[in-house]
């Protein structure tokens, strides 16, 4: 199954993705929002809480400085302060700078703008007295009662602010026009100790107070407040220092590239603001790990459901693979051996059921099929053997016809000729003969008249010998059989042959001794012609042996055999054949007339030729089943 | 001896040449011998010369030796009726002849000899 899963899963992949797709899809669009809403929701929560950081630090720098304000306005409103006593007041100036530390030097000056009591940290017992008449924090709070405001590096390190309030005696004629003035110098290193204990600087996160003019009053760093021109970047201070609302947020690109996240909050009452920096990373931190978190869920989710579609397709493809096995085997015709088809409730099931009907049906069609072929072969086989012999019965028809037909011709022909040589012949011997009988006693004197004739008479012979031999061959004579002994016929034959006296006979008789069936005339012709031949073939010396026998097919055999020059092969084929000779006189019939009257006799002549060694004829006769 | 009649031959045959042979031959046997070319000159003859032996060609130019052979049977039993022949004759053919009235066949070419002999001996016979 394994091998087909690899092979033919299309439907389960297919079905695999539309899974995905559905189940997916959805997820990944909702996820996207998901994230997309957290991020959002989750950098406006951020933000604002930057800003409130820089909104509650803001309230933390306004108390702070409202404390002192406080402290100033609460000293210079005692009853004993009011009286200008120069010496309780200088009491109270001491207590004070014990009990505030930020407070570097505190005076007191008259109304008329003249310094007139003056205690510091680091002054000595009786500093120089200073005119403050055409001072701004002079003039401010001798008509408004208070001033905050004149940032300075105090002794040129750190920042300060110096707050003055008014002096009101209430038993004064005018009680709201002080009679003098409480300034303050107050170190503002509190603000940035502060800073730096709630923002700890790490990397680029900071925090900030400015005034609007860029003066650096505190940041979370120390350090850098004591620099001589400490400023925060140009780019912020523009976007914070041009705000038209008190407080605000957002991300502020940097020439570098990177981004930041930055708050600020106005201070009340002072025109400072509150300036928190962090870098986006960080403050988007939380964002980032839901989103991370998101998105490992998803992945998850992703997982479990390609397995699960993975497992469902599987097993919903499954069966149909099976079935699609079982019909790939069936289209081979293998109708064994199928894998099994599981039947389950549905409409696979069913198939499976059509599939198992079908292929039922298909193999009693194929096996019908196969049977009808095999009969059809065998019918063919058997049309095409029976044409094959018809053919060949057709074809022998046809030669033995034109055997027929050319022996026909060649009997005619012969008929004729024979008859118009014998007239001739007739007339010359007649003629021989009158003149022979004529001349009587004078011939006896003449021995070679005598001699002339006598080789008139020879040819006139051989001439006649010729033409019986052609009307023999050609004559159609009907057969009469007779039934003799093999080896006694061909023993009588042998006596009468005239065998001159330079050939050996050699005679070898069958003790089985059959009886055939032979018209004599003709079967002695046959053998004459055999016995013949080979005697002409032996003109000097030789021997004819002559042999009966039986043959393993059960017929008679008569065999000749000479000790001749043997025939060529290319001769063979022709030897049977009408007037092909080999001699330079014969008619060349000699054993096509063998060959004709043995065939009539339902035999057959076969030739073993050894050049150089000898001819062997055989006649091969049936063997008679007449008792 | 009495002056004795020689026996009479006639020869019908086309062939001129085959018929002057075999009468010279057979009147150096001691036979009287006629001649005719066709069967009709051949009847004629045998109404004239009232011959004892015909020797007749069993193809004429005008009709069959056979026809010859049986008009002349029914004018004489007692001629001796040979047939002459250049080719082989079926046994049918010939036992066709013998009805007919012939007497003898022979097979050109044949031997004078043994022919005078025959005829000698079946003339002999008729007399008896």
């Amino acid at each position: 199954m394994a091998l087909n899963a690899r092979r033919g899963g299309k439907l389960a992949y297919k079905i695999l993705f539309w899974f995905l797709l559905i189940s997916l899809a959805p997820m990944g669009l909702v996820g996207y929002h998901l994230i997309n809403i957290s991020q959002a929701s989750l950098r406006k929560e951020t933000l604002a809480m930057q800003e409130s950081l820089a909104v509650g630090f803001a309230d933390t720098v306004y108390k702070y400085v409202t404390t002192f304000k406080n402290v100033l306005t609460e000293t210079s409103g005692l009853e004993d302060f009011a009286g200008m006593n120069p010496v309780k007041q200088q009491q109270y100036l001491n207590r004070i700078m014990q009990v505030h530390l930020a407070v570097l030097e505190l005076s007191v000056v008259n109304s008329s703008g003249l310094e007139v009591l003056r205690t510091g940290r680091f002054l000595s017992s009786s500093p120089e007295m200073r005119k403050f008449g055409s001072e701004e924090f002079f003039n401010e709070t001798m008509a408004r009662g208070q001033y905050v405001g004149k940032l300075e590096r105090f002794q040129g390190l750190y920042p300060s602010l110096t707050i003055a309030v008014g002096i009101l005696d209430s038993k004064a004629a005018s009680p709201t026009k002080p009679v003098g003035v409480l300034v303050g110098k107050i170190s503002l290193n509190g603000l940035s100790s502060m800073l730096s204990m709630e923002f700890p600087p790490a990397g680029k996160s900071a925090a900030a107070v400015v005034a609007p003019d860029g003066f650096l009053i505190a940041h979370s760093n120390p350090k850098e407040v004591y620099k001589p021109d400490a400023k925060l970047s140009e780019d912020v201070l523009k976007i914070i220092t041009t705000q038209m609302n008190d407080k605000g947020g957002g991300e502020i690109a940097l020439p570098d590239g990177s981004k930041l996240l930055g708050a600020y909050s106005d201070v009340k009452d002072m025109g400072w603001v509150v300036y928190v920096q962090q870098p986006l990373e960080t403050a988007y931190q939380t964002a980032a790990e839901m989103r991370t978190q998101i998105l490992r869920v998803l992945v998850w989710v992703v997982l479990f459901v390609f397995l699960l579609s993975w497992a469902v397709a599987g097993f919903i493809s499954q069966p149909i693979r099976v079935l699609r096995e079982a019909a790939d085997r069936l289209g081979k015709g293998q109708f064994e051996d199928l894998p099994e088809i599981m039947m389950t409730n549905d409409e696979i099931g069913e198939l499976a059921q059509t599939f198992l009907t079908m292929s039922d049906s298909l193999r009693e069609k194929t096996g019908e099929l196969i049977h009808a072929k095999g009969e059809l072969e065998k019918y063919g086989k058997d049309l095409q053997r029976r044409v094959e012999a018809r053919t060949r019965e057709l074809k022998a028809a046809q030669d033995e016809l034109i055997k027929k037909e050319r022996l026909a011709a060649i009997g005619q022909m012969a008929s004729v000729v024979g008859h118009e040589i014998r007239n001739p012949l007739a007339v010359i011997n007649n003629s021989i003969y009158f003149i022979k009988t004529k001349l009587g006693p004078t011939l006896e004197a003449d021995q070679k008249i005598a001699k002339h004739i006598k080789i008139i008479e020879s040819e006139i012979q051989q001439a006649n010998g010729i033409i019986n031999e052609i009307l023999t061959y050609s004559r159609q004579r009907e057969l009469k059989p007779e039934k003799v002994y093999i080896n006694g016929w061909m023993e009588e034959l042998l006596s009468v042959y005239p065998f001159p006296p330079h050939i050996t006979l050699e005679k070898s008789f069958t003790p089985v001794n059959p009886p055939i069936e032979i018209d004599l005339v003709e079967m002695q012709q046959a053998v004459r012609n055999l016995v013949g031949n080979g005697i002409e073939v032996m003109p000097t010396a030789g021997k004819i042996k002559v042999r009966t026998a039986m043959a393993d097919d059960g017929s008679a055999v008569i065999e000749v055999a000479d000790s001749g020059p043997g025939i060529p092969p290319e001769v063979r084929d022709k030897l049977f054949t009408p007037f092909f000779t080999t001699k330079a006189r014969g008619t060349g019939l000699g054993l096509a007339v063998v060959k004709k009257v043995v065939e009539r006799h339902r035999g057959r002549v076969e030739l073993d030729s050894t050049v150089g060694v000898g001819t062997t004829f055989r006649i091969f006769l049936p063997v008679s089943q007449k008792r | 001896m009495p002056q004795q009649k020689l026996p009479k031959l006639l020869i019908i045959d086309d062939d001129a040449h085959l018929r002057e042979s075999l009468a010279e031959v057979l009147e150096l046997d001691g036979f009287e011998c006629h001649q005719a070319g066709d069967a009709h000159k051949g009847i004629e003859a045998a109404v004239k010369v009232l011959p004892d032996v015909v020797i007749m060609d069993i193809q004429l130019p005008d009709s069959s030796g056979f026809q010859i052979c049986q008009d002349l049977r029914k004018r004489s039993k007692t001629t001796i009726l040979i047939m002459m022949t250049g080719r082989f004759l079926s046994a049918e053919e010939k036992k066709q002849g013998f009805e007919l009235g012939a007497d003898e066949y022979i097979t050109k070419p044949f031997d004078l000899a043994e022919l005078s002999v025959r005829i000698k001996q079946l003339l002999s016979r008729n007399r008896v």
